[in-house]
């Protein structure tokens, strides 16, 4: 018995890999290692994994979690250089450490935080640090449709008072902006980014091309869970 | 390249992606500097449909393997990708290098099914090359195509520049060697295609002329080029246990219809059952060796990861190796997670205590295929298959406990009565009463048969080549009876749509005049046709209309022995007086043998192999 926590990335083309798919591909590529994987009783068997906090689909990242069970030691540094063969360049595993941990990853996972890449010729890093500003101290409130237990659609009111724990605008080049931003994550919802580049369109920020890479999944104390 | 920021504007627009990306696991990047020959391998369905047949995945690989060739594969775009392309100006592209098909030496096609004929016309167009064969120019890529629906290839006339028949992992190395000399040389279309035409199994279209009778029907072909051959042979790999096969597959990271290591028993059917059209243009069968199996298994399962097995061919229950076979994998990867699955066994095949072992893993439901309901109509079908056979199995499956089945039937076949349509009924009610008939402590489960009804489409190349099609009015009556009939919550019917099967018909035994309708279909919008909430059967007849084609002629009518078929030039090793003889044996309900028994002289020994077929002599 030996349960390993593992940060990986998913980036280039694996940004339009949806969560459930890389639960999938990550699975099959541990099974491509040979390595004593633990898999569930049962009827119709599945590996014992747990993944952090889902990525949205169209966001790179260099900050994801899974844990994963063996039935019998397997030593971080080998899992790490086997399944690193067997996977594509764009999905890497970083760092793998012994864990026994009881709380599960995806509630570890309290926050998680961003860099935003915007291109446009005309786009104002002040400006857009004041409209930051708003949203950090007064908070604007936008709708949110969701569809409840009933398949109904309901509205939902948000407040970037609710989620946004850090947000921050600055030039990098010409044309070119990057936005730090670190959202709440819970396990009744977060923010998206691309909730953040709606706002920031309806009061005129618009920007030609943009790119989403997670950085990173934070703890309670704001701390990169590994 | 195409403009990388502008799809990646757009591709989160779309339903999955992931299908427009690339950059699965085991697919091939190479340095486009570093090659002579690019081929686009062309699917012309979605990415999930596509890429999950076998055959793509052994000619990408084949290809790959040649140092001077690069492959890459390209499927048709769905509606909602086909519209943000056509808007952006995003021209169709390979998966790997993200190069317009523009940029390619070859585009080839896969030819699996009717239906699919409109796609390709469109991914030419989505890719800026002219539909037709004669508007493109020497710079531009090649359009080939092969596969089974290239047995009649003659509806794709004006599109194809040129047709491979058969099996291509021998023929294709020699097309794209003899292209990459011509290229050397100054590259012209002309000369190429007049080169390629004389490598056996290769058909240049624009190299015929046909000439038709007052009555609309075939009068004789000639060759406009001295370098067409008047016959095509088909191609065949003689022994499999030598062929390329490979050791890896591409990884797709979305569901895909089949995402499984398929390994491939053998090609070639023994059974001669008459409506097949690949149990006639798959001759002869040629088994591979276990242990060539085995190894393959294990290279495959090391370089993906997959989690199941499939055991496939025409019929796996005539593998002569299977129970050595499939308990060898059993025992290398029981303990893996790993199951293996045998699709395609006939009823009277089925080795329970194979099944039983495959069970142990994960169950699945089991399927039968009786394709009709009366013993009259089997006999003429020759699927040697008596009541007995069926419920003999249905009811050691049962007493094993399964309660789900499946049957498989089909409508509309020749001399077929409303007695016979309501067999289906019949056969299906007393494998419900097999399941009733046993001791009541034996009867666990909620029991459920799904019978479910296809509409027979008669195919060139078989005994049935000549026979007249089932309106859409009979197939309707038939389906709808059996609906009226079927009156019990334990069985449920269904049936397919009969328009559909009219349309693959017409498209089946088509002749080239049929080239135009469907372009004109295409540029009226149809697309993706077998694909039911696409399929738009007005539009087709519209276009039937316009081109003044006459549907049913090619269809549903009936053709005299006579008559010269538009696909009679091509050799499939099978004799046509065979194909006569099985015609008129099935009219007076006359079997014939399984020819792992009894050879039936249908040729392709003397013809294709020059002596006995390989399963005759591994019996001897």
């Amino acid at each position: 018995m030996c349960k390993l926590i593992n940060k990986y990335s998913k980036t280039g083309n694996l940004k339009y890999i949806s969560h459930l798919d890389v639960l999938r591909f990550i699975q099959r590529a541990v099974k491509r290692t040979n390595l004593p994987a633990k898999y569930s009783e049962g009827f119709n068997p599945h590996m014992k994994t747990a993944f952090g906090y889902p990525l949205s689909l169209g966001t790179e990242s260099i900050g994801e979690y899974f844990e994963l069970e063996f039935n019998e030691h397997v030593d971080p540094d080998v899992f790490v250089s086997k399944i690193n063969q067997v996977l594509p360049k764009e999905m890497q595993i970083q760092k793998s450490k012994e864990t026994d941990e009881q709380e599960s990853i995806m509630s570890r996972c309290a926050y998680a935080e961003y860099i935003i890449t915007l291109e446009s010729e005309t786009m104002d890093a002040e400006k857009l640090g004041e409209l930051f500003k708003e949203m950090l101290q007064t908070g604007l409130v936008y709708p949110r449709q969701k569809k409840n237990k009933k398949n109904k659609t309901v509205i939902k009111e948000i407040s970037t008072l609710d989620y946004i724990k850090y947000l921050k605008a600055e030039r990098l080049s010409e044309g070119k902006i990057t936005v730090e931003a670190v959202f709440l994550t819970t396990e009744t919802g977060s923010m998206k980014v691309d909730e953040l580049l709606k706002l920031m369109e309806e009061r005129g920020f618009t920007a030609d091309y943009h790119s989403i890479m997670k950085i990173d999944a934070l703890d309670k104390n704001m701390q990169p869970i590994l | 390249m195409i403009d990388m920021k502008k799809l990646d504007r757009e591709l989160l627009k779309v339903e999955k992606p992931a299908r427009y990306v690339g950059s699965e696991l085991n697919s091939v990047v190479k340095n486009k500097e570093d090659v002579n020959v690019r081929f686009a391998f062309a699917f012309p369905d979605v990415y999930e449909v596509g890429m999950s047949h076998t055959g793509m995945h052994i000619l990408y690989h084949l290809m790959n393997s040649m140092e001077n060739v690069w492959c890459e594969r390209v499927f048709a775009p769905w509606t909602d990708m086909e519209e943000i392309m056509r808007k952006n100006n995003i021209p169709l592209y390979g998966l790997e290098s993200k190069d317009e098909l523009m940029e390619f030496d070859f585009v080839g096609f896969t030819l699996q099914y009717e239906m699919s004929y409109t796609n390709i016309l469109n991914m030419l167009d989505l890719g800026k090359i002219p539909v037709r064969s004669k508007d493109r120019t020497n710079e531009m890529p090649l359009v080939i195509a092969g596969g089974p629906c290239a047995y009649n290839p003659e509806p794709l006339y004006e599109v194809i520049d040129l047709f491979t028949i058969g099996e291509t992992e021998e023929l294709l190395p020699e097309l794209l060697k003899l292209y990459e000399e011509e290229k050397k040389n100054g590259f012209d279309r002309l000369v190429f295609l007049e080169k390629a035409a004389k490598l056996d199994g290769i058909y240049v279209p624009g190299f015929y002329e046909e000439i038709y009778n007052d009555d609309g029907t075939v009068k004789e072909r000639k060759t406009l080029n001295e370098n067409a051959k008047d016959t095509i042979t088909k191609r065949i790999i003689r022994d499999l246990n030598k062929s390329f096969y490979p050791e890896k597959s591409i990884l797709p990271y979305i569901d895909v219809v089949h995402d499984r290591v398929v390994l491939e028993l053998f090609r070639g059917c023994t059974r001669g059952c008459r409506f097949c059209q690949a149990g006639m243009v798959y001759r002869p069968v040629r088994e591979k060796e276990s242990d060539t199996l085995v190894k393959q298994a294990e290279k495959l399962i090391n370089s993906t990861g997959h989690d199941e097995i499939s055991l496939t061919s025409l019929s796996s229950g005539d593998y002569s190796c299977l129970p050595d076979l499939t308990l060898k994998l059993l025992d290398m990867y029981e303990n893996q997670n790993v199951s293996i699955s045998l699709p395609s066994l006939r009823l009277d095949s089925m080795t329970f205590d194979i099944i039983e072992r495959l069970q142990e893993v994960r169950k699945s439901g089991l399927t039968f295929a009786p394709e009709a309901g009366t013993q009259r109509m089997r006999d003429v079908i020759n699927k040697n298959l008596t009541e007995e056979q069926i419920l003999g199995p249905v009811e050691t499956a049962f007493n094993l406990g399964w309660s789900t089945v499946k049957l498989y039937f089909m409508i509309g076949l020749p001399g077929e009565t409303m007695e016979d349509v309501l067999g289906i009924k019949e056969l299906a009610y007393k494998v419900k009463d097999k399941f009733f008939q046993r001791p009541k402590e034996d009867i666990k489960g909620n029991l459920k048969i799904n019978a479910s009804a296809s509409c027979f489409v008669p195919k060139p190349f078989t005994p049935f080549q000549w026979v007249k099609q089932d309106s859409m009015e009979e197939f309707f009556d038939k389906a709808k009876s059996l609906q009226r009939e079927i009156k019990d919550k334990k069985v449920s019917f269904s049936y397919h749509e009969p328009k559909l099967s009219y349309l693959e018909a017409v498209f089946a035994r088509g002749d080239r005049r049929l080239s135009a309708a469907l372009i004109r279909a295409w540029e009226k919008g149809c697309r993706f046709d077998g694909w039911y909430d696409m399929f738009d059967f007005n539009k087709w007849m519209e276009a039937f209309k316009e081109t003044s084609t006459d549907a049913d002629f090619f269809g549903i009518r009936e053709r005299s022995l006579e008559e010269v078929l538009p696909w009679d030039f091509i050799d499939i090793g099978v004799d046509k007086k065979f194909l006569v003889s099985e015609y008129e044996k099935a009219m007076g309900y006359t079997t014939t043998p399984d020819c792992r028994q009894q050879c039936v002289n249908c040729g392709v020994n003397h013809r294709l192999l020059g002596g006995a077929c390989p399963h005759v002599q591994v019996n001897k």
